[in-house]
């Protein structure tokens, strides 16, 4: 076949007009209208499948149970490409269809903080999964955490690690992005308040090929215990071969990527042993319990926090629609702070004023590749 | 000194994997002076039909065969669809179609296998050995190994075969040696297969330490790449060298100066060579004839 | 030294015509309307950060169309400066509480000397290199974007940016940014008919040409650099007040593949296609959404068209429809008639016009030049010759400035010149042509000779673009071309091309110009016609030091022969003693 610059134009051309067609085609109905902001391109696309069948799995459910309002709920994606230019537009692309009553946001705290603007100046619910103790302390009254913020994983693992296994001399390792700064930074404040400051306190650039170096300086550290906040699977993997490697066994308490499923399959022996912080743990509740059967019988995969913190707030949200009796911004608002003793996925949720659903974290355990619910570390204030 | 010398293992493990991939590099600009930046994805693709092979249940080394034959394939579908139209144009736009065609490379392996980071076995049952102080990584001492081989055997495949012999020709003086009776075009596509099977052979090796995931390519690519200026585009020599000595800059850097700037020293090293010794270590500097 | 500058085909360069803004006047009033429908129109949420994003990208494209359109270097780290002008408003307006507009400046300024610095790596670098080097850069800057927390806040990224009082809403900070983009668009669109456009231009089609033409290839690339780094700096900043949100993430070395994607899309030779190119690729991804449903199909497909992009619209859809326009627009005839070339070199020195004295050049161990002197008298034709590699082409790349001497001194017109660049030895007031020609193959025949009459320190050329147009015109006209001076380049026969090097030459009006082999390729008519032309030239007053291997041509036109043989001066003196003298013969025909 010869491909002239004319059929290349001619081939641009009707590229280009292509969606306007695909796009009228599309019909309207009568339902109750959710947007979500998810990644399905990008780094995080495969968590992002997670999360959409996790918010799908909660829909099916409040439809069977009845609906929202009496109409059937209907989720609608838009790719946020795993960037914060891509969340802004994917944003402000369900922002504007006015029959969206409320959002689920990102699980990547930058994500959030980059769609904040809109989300005050359109002033409707958003659901979010993004972890930095900011987002919800910043004045933005429209975003409600799903997830117990990074200030209580912190102090989850510094209480648990400090109290539980008795260990003094800390290695902090974290990200040096945006979720393993904070993360690293409420670790150490934690320590700080319990009196033990980290021996060590070392960042790492995402998507290093080697830890050598910084595992050394663990070991040269002296340090008897390892806090850590990884992000991506493939960094934790990575280093985690070669903690072993070197002869370091000190115990380990890590952020949730430490018990995510990628994060086993890659490190295999190498994370046994080791104790994670679970904002979602299969064992630690009835619902959590209650989820895990649902989303292993659809998806067949073992369930995990992606899907699990988007489950919950479709039914927070749903719940809090359905109390309310509007879809009135305001109403909803109300109805989920209001919110008090919901049995989710995630954990039993206490809406605070700031936004914040959850107050604690839960301790899991590997034991030769398995995940066992350990313990459930509650804060109060 | 123990500390010292874990690290200096490690500098060398990861600077032979630059250099391994360095020399695919090297190869492409000699013969086309073109740099390819799609030479990771070379990598990555390899690792991934090594993946696909291994769970279709193909014995290991009949994996890595039929790995390395796709990236042949995928060499000359290469050279045929972007380097070959564009062949008598400047660099300017080759160096864009060939990042075109890494975008396009790594997206249709994430289209097709999914974003999952995957796991490839090594080679060896034991994983490494403890040699005093010092913990060798069995993956590393075979990269290691392999590089060594390679350089040996580049050496004699440019000095002493007659196919090297065109190979360098071809890419010394393309106008004589087409006087001379060999096939510019054939030489082309034999170093974009050979490149594209190098790549790839680094990409399998490299796997089981770094796992098998879609940036896995350009990653290493970009820090090849600046070994290969380190060592003076175009000497096979100095991708070897210029490797490994980001390789020990890189780990050393992060050990005593900081770990989050490591990717920075890299690139301060590489400024630095730019502006001072354009030439590289070895490189010669060639002007342009008025 | 850089890679050979044929980089990418250009459209055909716009026709010159007088910049009255009168004549731009529908341009303005088109921009006004869209800063007034920008300012009025109710977009919602989703249209309008479509639009915000699409108005500060094209302005960052802008400045690619600038360093690589115009001047054809390699940029890609125009992300980074557009996070340096993004970041300046960012940190500026939250935690320093500086004025927006004091912010905007300050970024375009930071943005500015960082494009200078960069700019400055192209002394030695060019190509690959160069492409490595502003990688480089990008990564750097996204490092500390990410690691300078106490500076940045490190990957939270700045929240909250201000806006301008005057441009609180969105809808009049939209049109605000429309009008910068009207603004910016207009003049990066007359850059290339400016003298440092032509610069850039001449740059691009021919460093070396460009150099013995007066301009300084190095400064010209640091302006392009610092001119693009500018317009990044100023869109990013541009930007931040729109989103009121910056992280480290949205300056990445990938986004800078976008906006050069965006460039090559909409053709890197003009704004209008950094406009087009950026519209589209912001607009595709949206508008291709459902492809997003499986991961990766997008961009594949968009690496693909990167590919096909490149392979069957080199010059980008605003190349592919400006080509198609002017084949339907008539020919625009060239200017009327004009006086005839008046040369008039310059007599400062004495006697003697050109003075070598002791010149070698050494390349490693080869003495391709070894202790030449060579005394060119005012007035008439000098010829320089010897049997091949006898360092003939050596020497005039020496006395040009090309290569620099290993010892010697080259006084021209009483000014030492032993160590100047190419363009300051123009600047003194020497002229060359090249024996493979190098012209400036994307222009006309007319913009050609205008570069040549731009050389500073030409008296013969009055103030303002007309002027340059006359002079130009005179030496077209003088070599016998001024009917065909809007024609491009390659459309004139091999022997036309050198005689438009010659005229290019004659129009910055030397003390000397230098021919390098002149008869070399042309026929016998064509030889003839030029020994006239040499006459003619001569005949003004206008000192000629040639290069030629037509003994006939040397033995008719010189009057003064010197001759080289293995880099040494083996003859010299008046053309006939000369040419019976028996170490030439023996030069020529081999000894016994």
């Amino acid at each position: 076949m010869r491909l002239t610059r004319r059929d290349f134009a001619a081939g641009i051309a009707a590229g280009i007009a292509a969606p306007y067609l695909i796009k009228s085609a599309h019909a309207q109905g009568a339902t109750i209208k959710i947007g979500m902001c998810a990644p399905v391109t990008g780094p995080a696309a495969e968590s992002g499948g997670y999360a959409i069948k996790g918010a799908k799995l909660a829909l099916e459910a409040v439809n069977k149970a009845g609906g929202i309002l009496g109409k059937q709920g209907e989720l609608i994606v838009e790719d946020d490409q795993t960037t914060n230019p891509g969340i802004v537009l994917a944003f402000s692309k369900l922002a504007s269809q006015p029959d969206i009553v409320g959002f689920l946001g990102s699980i990547r705290s930058t994500q959030v903080h980059a769609m904040a603007p809109d989300v005050i100046k359109l002033g409707k619910p958003v659901m979010i999964g993004g972890t930095d103790p900011n987002l919800t302390h910043m004045g933005n009254q429209w975003l409600f955490r799903c997830r117990p913020n990074d200030s209580y994983s912190g102090r989850v693992i510094a209480e648990y690690g400090v109290t539980t296994l008795a260990k003094k001399k800390w290695a902090v390792l974290h990200s040096t992005d945006a979720f393993g700064t904070a993360g690293g930074k409420a670790l150490t404040g934690a320590l700080e308040k319990l009196g033990a400051p980290p021996v060590l306190d070392q960042g790492y650039a995402n998507q290093s090929q080697d830890f050598t170096p910084v595992v050394l300086a663990i070991k040269q550290s002296g340090a008897d215990i390892l806090g850590s906040y990884f992000t991506f699977e493939n960094d934790l993997g990575i280093f985690a071969r070669q903690l072993r490697q070197l002869g370091v066994n000190i115990p380990w308490v890590g952020s949730p990527s430490i018990v995510n499923i990628t994060a086993l399959k890659l490190a295999g022996p190498a994370l046994y042993n080791t104790y994670g912080v679970a904002d979602y743990a299969e064992d630690s509740s009835e619902g959590s319990k209650a989820f895990g059967k649902i989303y292993r019988d659809a998806v067949k995969v073992a369930p995990d926090n992606q899907s699990s913190w988007t489950f919950d707030a479709i039914n927070v949200m749903a719940q809090a629609i359905n109390k309310a009796g509007t879809t009135e911004p305001a109403k909803i608002r109300e109805a989920i702070l209001a919110i008090r003793k919901f049995a989710g996925a995630e954990g039993e949720y206490n809406f605070d004023q700031n936004g914040d659903g959850l107050h604690g974290y839960n301790i899991v355990k590997n034991e030769k590749g398995n995940i066992t619910f350990d313990k459930h570390i509650e804060f109060n204030d | 000194m123990d500390l010292a010398l874990q690290l200096l293992f490690t500098g060398i493990g990861i600077g032979a994997v630059y250099a391994l991939v360095a020399l695919g590099f090297v190869l492409i600009f000699r013969a086309t002076n073109v740099v390819n930046f799609a030479q990771g994805e070379f990598s990555m693709v390899a690792a991934y039909l090594m993946v696909v092979a291994v769970e279709a249940g193909l014995p290991y080394w009949a994996a890595f065969i039929v790995a390395l034959l796709g990236m042949a394939l995928l060499g000359v579908v290469f050279n045929l669809g972007v380097y070959y139209p564009l062949r008598h144009r400047s660099y300017l736009p080759v160096i864009i179609a060939t990042i075109g065609a890494s975008i396009l490379l790594a997206n249709s392996v994430l289209a097709i296998y999914g974003p999952q980071p995957q796991v490839l076995e090594g080679w060896f049952e034991t994983p490494g050995i403890q040699v005093g102080p010092v913990y060798l990584d069995s993956q590393y001492l075979l990269i290691i190994g392999v590089t060594i081989c390679l350089v040996i055997f580049n050496f004699w495949f440019f000095e002493k075969t007659l196919l090297g012999k065109k190979l360098q020709a071809t890419s010394q003086d393309k106008e004589m040696a087409s006087l001379l009776g060999i096939s510019v075009s054939t030489m082309i596509m034999i170093t974009f297969i050979y490149s594209a099977v190098l790549g790839g052979l680094a990409g399998i090796l490299v796997a089981p330490v770094l796992f098998v995931s879609i940036q896995m390519g350009s990653t290493i690519a970009l820090k090849a790449f600046a070994a290969t200026i380190i060592g003076g585009f175009g000497d096979v020599a100095g991708a070897i060298i210029g490797g490994l000595a980001l390789g020990l800059i890189e780990t050393f850097g992060a050990a005593y100066i900081s770990v989050p700037y490591k990717d920075g020293f890299a690139f301060l090293v590489l400024i630095a060579f730019l502006i001072f010794r354009p030439q590289g270590i070895f490189g010669e500097r060639v002007a342009e004839k008025a | 030294m850089s890679a050979p500058s044929d980089n990418m085909p250009i459209p055909a360069p716009i026709i010159r015509s007088k910049p009255l803004v009168v004549r731009h006047l529908p341009y303005f009033i088109g921009a006004a309307i869209l800063v007034v429908l920008a300012a009025n129109m109710n977009f919602d949420g989703y249209v309008h950060n479509i639009l915000l994003q699409a108005t500060t990208f094209a302005i960052a494209v802008f400045g690619l169309s600038v360093v690589l359109g115009l001047c054809g270097q390699i940029n890609l780290a125009q992300a980074a400066f557009f996070g340096l002008g993004a970041y300046a408003v960012g940190i500026g307006t939250t935690d320093l509480q500086v004025s927006f507009w004091l912010c905007l400046v300050g970024g375009c300024v930071i943005s500015l000397l960082a494009g200078a610095l960069l700019g400055m790596s192209t002394l030695r670098l060019g190509g690959h290199y160069l492409a490595m080097v502003t990688i480089s850069f990008q990564q750097i800057v996204t490092l500390v974007m990410i690691n300078a927390i106490w500076l940045t806040h490190g990957p939270d990224g700045v929240s909250n940016i201000k806006r301008p009082d005057l441009f609180q809403t969105s809808q009049s900070y939209l049109a605000f940014c429309v009008a910068m983009l009207a603004i910016v668009g207009y003049m990066v669109w007359h850059l290339s008919d400016t003298k440092l456009g032509r610069a850039m231009r001449a740059v691009r089609d021919n460093e070396l040409a460009a150099g013995v033409n007066g301009i300084d290839v190095f400064r010209t690339k640091i302006y392009a650099f610092a001119l693009c780094a500018l317009l990044g700096g100023l869109a990013g900043g541009l930007f931040a007040g729109g989103f009121a949100y910056v992280s480290p993430d949205q300056f990445s070395f990938a986004e800078s593949i976008v906006f050069l994607t965006m460039s090559l899309l909409g053709g890197v030779g003009s704004p209008v296609g950094s406009v087009i190119g950026t519209g589209l690729l912001i607009l595709i991804p949206e508008w291709l959404r459902f492809l997003k449903s499986v991961p990766g199909l997008y961009l594949a497909i968009y690496g693909l068209f990167v590919i096909l992009i490149i392979r069957f619209m080199p010059d980008g859809i605003w190349g592919f429809v400006a080509d198609a326009l002017t084949r339907w627009r008539a020919k625009i005839k060239a200017p009327p008639a004009v006086a005839a070339l008046q040369l008039k070199p310059a007599t400062i020195g004495g006697d003697i016009v050109l003075e070598v004295t002791g010149l070698s050049k050494h390349f490693g161990g080869l003495k391709a030049v070894d202790g030449v002197d060579i005394a060119v008298k005012r007035g008439g034709v000098h010829a320089l010759i010897g049997p091949n590699g006898s360092g003939k082409t050596t020497t005039l790349n020496v006395l040009s400035g090309l290569y620099v001497a290993t010892s010697g001194r080259i006084v021209l017109d009483g000014t030492d010149i032993t160590h100047m660049p190419p363009h300051q030895r123009t600047a003194s007031g020497l002229g060359r042509t090249f024996q493979n020609i190098r012209l400036f193959r994307s222009m006309t025949a007319l913009e050609n000779v205008e570069i040549g009459a731009e050389r500073p320190g030409n008296t013969m050329v009055g103030k303002g673009d007309d002027a340059l147009t006359e002079r130009a015109m005179e030496a077209l006209t003088f070599v016998g071309l001024g009917s065909r001076a809007n024609e491009l380049i390659s459309s004139f026969s091999y022997g036309h091309q050198r005689l438009i090097e010659i005229a290019r030459a004659l129009a910055s009006n030397p003390t000397l110009l230098l021919l390098d082999e002149p008869a070399a390729g042309l026929n016998s008519t064509e030889k003839l016609e030029l020994h006239e032309l040499l006459k003619r030239i001569a005949a003004q007053g206008l000192t000629i030091l040639i290069i030629d291997h037509d003994m006939t041509l040397v033995s008719e036109a010189a009057q003064h022969i010197t001759v080289l043989n293995f880099g040494r001066r083996i003859a010299d003196g008046e053309s006939m003693a000369v040419l019976r003298h028996p170490d030439v013969v023996s030069a020529y025909l081999g000894s016994e």
